[in-house]
């Protein structure tokens, strides 16, 4: 019994070393930078503590010598050890503030150089997240972030309303997003895949429900999934995709836009190719026609104190809208 | 060397009882917390209020948080763009001159059906008509520091097409 749970709780620690939401899996330049000064200050800290107890040991071990008369005897032996000390005191702090330096400079590397950039703005509780294609225009989505592997993504972080923070930790280090503030972050993704962020600020009620999908791929992959985020909703196919069209003009579009359509809001998320993400409000429930039909119906219950109000509809304009939605490729 | 605490009474400053007023104060602070209560949970099936009397209106009057909710919704259903700081006769929702009467009810029927193609009555969730009725109602007192507090506040908040947050 005992050693099963010695063994489950290993595992509990030990899983979260790998993974897709892990420091200790780094998957881009600015990660394998803050991965490298952990295992420095790992192995450093790790060596002085073996020192002190080294020392503590060679303190309860050796003998004292002898007291002569009042005075404190001379201890050559002592005197030894503690310049040994101070030496090794000063070496480990040196080393480490030259390793601090040295990944402070690899982190800040592609600073000077072009790069693509991405706005990323944090709301209570979901990401706005802005590409700057070739041309220069903005396109937007929201609450998955791609990124092209092997190139320098910059991502302008701002807020909305309270402060958050933005944390992909295989991919690089954290940043507060401040209101009124841009903070700048170098994304250099080397290896592909789906990671996960997490807002690393207490924003409310609903921090826990504010996740990051992000995805790394091929250039080209990249590339044409910029293009087809940048173009227009597609027309609805069918009568009902229609109806649900023309359902959503009324009591959405005030907040959310769906590009190509009069729908034009910005209070929400975009949800011109919602349903190409991988998830539904930020990362609170996975992408599927009911789990769309069970946010409309009611987003507090899902995601209580979120908002996006619970808007009252028939069900038959619910079932159209629901399937409107899933058209949004 | 180990020091051992001599054996003997505990100190007097340990078991001082706590003093008289400590009780009162804790819940007058405790107190104001239910002034933002959240009712979390699926929204309650919401229809208009029935008067001006209606027993669920200060679960929204009274809630600092439904008011905030509702001046958040103010900005983003575009509101402001008539009614905005400065503006003059009926639109001027700060004075105190309500032309259809300063009760819930009148003010909640005021915004959902006198919009006319604005038609917010269809457009804009019941709950959210609730919200709005609450900040309309309260903005007579808000003095101008916390005008331009809030203004402030919202600076980067969506405002409809005038969006003015990071760009
Ligand atoms: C008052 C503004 C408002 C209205 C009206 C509104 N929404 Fe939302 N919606 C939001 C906000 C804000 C969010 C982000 C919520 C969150 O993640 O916490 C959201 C999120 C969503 C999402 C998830 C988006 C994503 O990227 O995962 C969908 C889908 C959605 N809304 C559909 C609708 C539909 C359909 C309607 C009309 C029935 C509607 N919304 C009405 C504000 C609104
Ligand atoms: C297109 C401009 C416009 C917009 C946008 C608008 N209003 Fe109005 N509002 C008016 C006009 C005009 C009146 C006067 C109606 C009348 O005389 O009956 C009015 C009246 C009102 C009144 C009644 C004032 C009184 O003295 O009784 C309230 C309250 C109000 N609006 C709230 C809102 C809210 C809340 C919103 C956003 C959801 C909003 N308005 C959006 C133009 C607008
Ligand atoms: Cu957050």
């Amino acid at each position: 019994m005992k050693r099963l749970l010695r063994v489950s709780l290993l595992c509990v620690f030990v899983s979260g070393c790998g993974g897709i939401q892990s420091p200790l899996a780094p998957a881009g330049d600015q990660a394998a930078a803050l991965h490298g000064l952990l295992l420095l200050m790992v192995a450093v800290c790790g060596v002085i503590y073996l020192l002190v107890l080294g020392g503590l040991a060679w303190s309860l071990w050796r003998r004292r010598p002898a007291a002569a008369g009042d005075n404190e005897p001379s201890d050559a032996a002592l005197g030894r050890g503690l310049g040994v000390t101070a030496g090794v005191i000063v070496a480990g702090l040196t080393v480490l503030i030259v390793g601090s330096f040295l990944a402070d400079r690899a982190l800040f590397a592609t600073r000077a150089q072009p790069a693509m950039e991405v706005r990323v703005t944090g709301h209570q509780w979901w990401w706005r997240i802005e590409y700057r294609d070739a041309a220069g225009r903005w396109i937007e989505t929201a609450n998955e972030l791609h990124l092209p592997l092997g190139r320098t993504t910059r991502v302008l972080l701002g807020s909305a309303d309270v402060i958050h923070s933005f944390w992909v930790p295989n991919v690089a280090g954290k940043i507060d997003m401040i209101p009124g503030r841009r903070n700048l972050l170098d994304l250099t993704p080397r290896r592909a895949g789906w990671y996960r962020g997490q807002c690393a600020e207490f924003c409310g009620a609903q921090h826990a429900h504010m996740a990051l999908d992000v995805k790394v791929e091929d250039a080209t992959t990249f590339d044409s999934w910029l293009a087809e985020q940048g173009r227009p909703a597609a027309a609805p196919a069918g009568p009902r995709a229609a109806q649900g069209a023309a359902v959503f003009a009324g009591p959405c579009g005030i907040c959310h836009a769906v590009r190509g359509t009069p729908a034009a809001g910005r209070a929400g998320p975009d949800l011109t190719h919602l349903a190409s993400r991988r998830s539904i409000a930020a990362g609170t429930l996975p992408m599927s026609r009911g789990g769309l039909q069970g946010w409309i119906a009611q987003p507090q219950a899902l995601k209580p104190g979120t908002s996006m109000p619970a808007v009252p509809l028939r069900p038959a304009d619910a079932d159209a809208l629901s399937s409107y939605l899933t058209t949004l490729r | 060397m180990i020091f051992v605490r001599p054996p003997g009474p505990v100190s007097p400053a340990l078991t001082r009882r706590a003093p008289c007023w400590a009780a009162p104060l804790l819940v007058a602070v405790l107190g104001g917390c239910s002034s933002e209560a959240r009712q979390l949970g699926p929204t309650a099936p919401q229809t208009r209020p029935i008067s001006n009397a209606d027993p669920r209106i200060p679960a929204y009057q009274a809630n600092v948080y439904q008011v905030a909710q509702g001046g958040r919704y103010f900005g983003w259903y575009g509101c402001g763009g008539c009614h905005a700081e400065g503006a003059t006769g009926v639109l001027n929702l700060g004075d105190t001159q309500w032309k259809h009467g300063d009760g819930f009810a009148d003010l909640f029927t005021a915004i959902a059906d006198r919009h006319g193609r604005l038609a917010y009555d269809r457009r804009v969730p019941v709950e959210v008509l609730w919200q709005l009725t609450a900040f309309v109602r309260d903005l007579p007192a808000h003095k101008a520091e916390k005008r331009m507090r809030t203004a402030r506040d919202q600076k980067a908040e969506p405002q409809g097409a005038t969006w003015s947050g990071p760009q």
